[in-house]
């Protein structure tokens, strides 16, 4: 086990940095622009996996559910993604001058960018990103922190802190998930307007920290951790993930239908971008693959609790986030690209979000031995 | 499902002190291979149905075929209505468009599949309506309703050997044992008898509904009761059978005058001179002519008519004044034509003024004309009203 265990870390450490040198590489062979989608992409996959998994933590605090006990330490160690999370927001500030039409001098005489001018001018979306990562930075201080530190002093006063943290902390991260979507994603095309655009990234947020959670529970109980998880808390974790992933489905084709209806210029263009040619296909292969497959995957009362097929299909639900994002924020390049810069990416940030919670799952003890409800949290049947 | 008759052993029951007693029973009363064997507990026991090696429910595949249906008959149904059978361009988008369809499909998805669910669950598995089960007329169901967990192996045919059934719950351990027989089910509350009405009405009201159409139809003697619906009309979009040209709306005789629009009969102001006003002077009448004056003419030729309008000057027209020489000389038809036709600025008020109203007006107009003109001896031919009581004077026109 430990041999296989370090030869894995080494493999990861090897990808990491040879992915490094086809990231750095990317900047100046193949442009800024290129460079900064890449980076905006691993950036949200890692930051929504953070945010969605204390969402899942705060969550549970606030309606007291007893069955996620035992499974509370996989998402609180997977929020712990937002400290990288920090710096990389910080770098990808970078990308506003390059990538978003409202932070450029024009902007100011187009009569629609002119009204967002301040909105969207660089000195208000950083001071507004940097202080989501600080509010951000509270809530995973206060909900993993105090739990890591409730494994040791045993404290039940942890709970009822936490039950309190969590509402007040869940309207912030409302917000703030919504600024994500508006202030990374919507203004890369300034001019488009929609209002659920928020409830689609939060819908592909919580889904991916979902699948993030599945996949970690499954590994660690096939490496004889977390002993005492039943199949009925995988049930629980697999309908989740069936049920956002209808959640999801219905977001993304409230929002189309509307605007397929609706057919306003400002409205339609988005989608005239993402729909045409060969970004057709990315669309189809994101239905697909973030609807069709699991849906019918997960649908069987069996397959929830079968651990192999609920591992992939949480591994399908994570590349089916990472399309997503790139079927968000890609057109803005043009036509779709796929070649070794990608891959580079890819590669760095893939292994280095492994590594990373590779650690993060060493942290504290697996199950928060601390929370008084973890008992009965053991013993839930369904 | 035949049922069994009244009579015959239903199986055998046990009673067992706990759930896990039953639990630890049912293995070994299974092995004995006696027949189905089956638990009755006060509430539900985690794992029983695995025990029992009862079959997963088909419901959850019978829920699955029939949503996936509901979807594809939303789907084709929308799809040969609005993209075939009558195709029709809504909001600008392609008969055939699929994205309208999905909401209905959608919902025709959760409809069949929900109604599958529970009719399925009530009538094809629970085998609804189902009244009183033989283990409900047991001695045992006392005690399995309070804290009892009961345990029976079930008659599967008729070679059930009751005495083996007793021994392997024994040896296994229940107290006390029973032996059920399928009690007499008579009257109402049977399911044969429940179906049996049920068909009965069915069948009533098909015979009845078919009877009274073939009758109604074949008998004319009694013409079914059609209201308003047959009746002789032309519908929308069909060629009217009265008329030989096939419209329903026909083109009016030449000549034909519609009510209220007399033509004058006359072709320029010289010509209309000659028109004679048709109306006595009498007190109503010029009551009627005030009242017209007073809401249309009023405006521009003031009060008295001598074009002192009562709107001010800023209207910018210059009303003609009535009370001067050339109007009072005027015939009557040539006031009449003025007003039907107008006249420098002033507007047609054919269309505010009726027939009546316009020589009404013109009888009020030559009183206010004589009013402003008056000669000594005007009032000569006047007789006062001597009852009244008080002055009339006032009140003369």
């Amino acid at each position: 086990m430990t041999g296989s265990k370090t030869s894995t870390g080494q493999v990861l450490w090897g990808a990491a940095a040879l992915g490094l040198m086809g990231v750095v590489a990317a900047y100046p062979v193949a442009g800024p622009a290129r460079f900064w989608a890449n980076w905006l992409l691993w950036f949200l996959f890692l930051l929504t996996i953070a945010m969605g998994s204390l969402f899942i933590v705060a969550l549970e605090h606030l309606v007291g559910s007893r069955w996620s006990v035992p499974l509370r330490r996989i998402p609180e160690r997977l929020s712990t993604l937002l400290l990288p999370a920090v710096p990389m927001a910080l770098v990808a500030l970078g990308a506003l001058p390059v990538l978003y039409p409202g932070t450029r001098p024009e902007a100011a005489h187009d009569p629609v960018l002119a009204g967002k001018a301040f909105w969207l001018s660089t000195p208000f979306v950083s001071t507004r990103v940097v202080l989501c990562l600080a509010l951000w930075l509270v809530g995973v201080a206060v909900l993993t922190g105090g739990s890591l530190r409730q494994d040791r002093t045993r404290d039940p006063g942890f709970n009822v802190k936490a039950r309190r943290f969590a509402p007040a902390f869940l309207a912030i991260f409302a917000l703030t998930l919504t600024l994500v979507a508006f202030d990374w994603i919507s203004a890369l095309e300034p001019k488009w307007y929609s209002d659920i655009f928020g409830v689609y990234l939060f819908a592909g947020t919580f889904l991916a920290a979902l699948a993030a959670t599945a996949a970690s529970v499954v590994y660690l109980k096939d490496r004889g951790r977390l002993e005492g998880v039943r199949p009925a808390h995988l049930y629980n974790l697999g309908a989740y993930l069936f049920a956002f992933t209808v959640f999801w489905s219905y977001i993304a084709f409230a929002q189309y239908l509307l605007m397929w209806y609706g057919d306003m210029p400002e409205e339609v263009f988005w989608y005239k971008e993402r729909l045409a040619g060969p970004w057709l296909g990315v669309a189809l292969l994101l239905g697909v693959v973030h609807f069709l497959i699991p849906f019918f995957a997960l649908i069987p009362r069996d397959a929830k609790e079968d651990t192999r097929r609920l591992f992939w299909v949480a591994v399908l639900m994570l590349v089916a986030h990472v399309l997503d994002l790139y079927w968000l924020i890609f057109p803005v390049l043009g036509p779709p690209r796929l070649f070794w810069p990608e891959l580079s990416f890819a590669l760095f940030f893939i292994s280095g979000g492994l590594l990373w919670v590779r650690a993060a799952m060493e942290r504290g003890e697996d199950m928060p031995a601390g929370d008084p409800f973890l008992r009965e949290g053991l013993e839930f049947r369904l | 499902m035949t049922q069994p008759k009244s009579g015959d052993t239903f199986g055998v029951v046990g009673l067992f002190e706990s759930a896990d007693a039953l639990m630890a029973a049912i293995s070994k009363v299974r092995e004995a291979g006696l027949g189905k064997v089956e638990a009755y507990t006060p509430y539900p026991v985690h794992g029983l149905d695995k025990a029992l090696g009862q079959r997963r429910s088909p419901l959850g595949g019978m829920v699955m075929i029939m949503g996936v249906l509901g979807a594809l008959t939303a789907f084709l149904f929308q799809w040969w209505i609005s993209g075939i059978d009558y195709p029709i361009v809504t909001g600008g988008k392609a008969p055939t468009s699929w994205q309208a369809f999905v909401p209905i499909m959608f919902e025709v998805t959760v409809l069949f599949a929900t109604f599958t669910a529970g009719l399925g669950m009530l009538f094809f598995l629970n085998k609804l309506p189902f009244f009183g089960h033989p283990v409900l007329h047991a001695k045992a169901i006392s005690a399995i309703t309070r804290d009892r967990f009961g345990l029976a192996i079930e008659a599967e045919g008729d070679a059930f050997d009751v005495a083996a059934a007793v021994r392997a719950l024994e040896s296994a351990g229940a107290r006390p044992i029973e032996v059920i027989s399928v009690p007499s089910f008579s009257g109402p509350m049977t399911a044969r008898y429940l179906e049996r009405s049920l068909l009965g009405i069915a069948i009533a009201c098909a015979v009845s509904g078919y009877a009274t159409y073939w009758a109604v139809k074949l008998f004319p003697v009694l013409p079914p009761t059609s209201h308003m619906l047959v009746q002789p009309r032309l519908d929308p979009q069909k060629p009217s059978a009265f008329f030989k040209d096939g419209h329903g709306m026909q083109l009016p005789v030449p000549g034909t005058v519609a009510r209220g629009y007399l033509p004058l009969g006359v072709t320029s102001q010289e010509e209309a001179a000659t028109l004679v006003n048709p109306l006595a002077v009498t007190q109503k009448v010029l009551e009627e002519g005030r009242q017209a004056y007073m809401n249309h003419c009023v405006v521009c030729h003031g009060p008295l008519a001598n074009g002192v309008p009562t709107l001010t000057s800023a209207y910018g027209a210059k009303p003609a004044n009535l009370q001067a020489q050339q109007f009072r000389e005027y015939p009557d038809g040539k006031i009449y034509w003025a007003i039907v036709m107008g006249k420098n600025a002033m507007p047609s008020y054919a269309a505010d003024l009726s027939e009546d109203d316009r020589w009404a007006v013109i009888h009020y107009l030559r009183a206010l004309q004589r009013a402003q003109n008056a000669k000594p001896g005007d009032l000569a031919g006047v007789k006062f009203e001597a009852g009244s009581g008080q002055g009339s004077e006032g009140k003369a026109p």
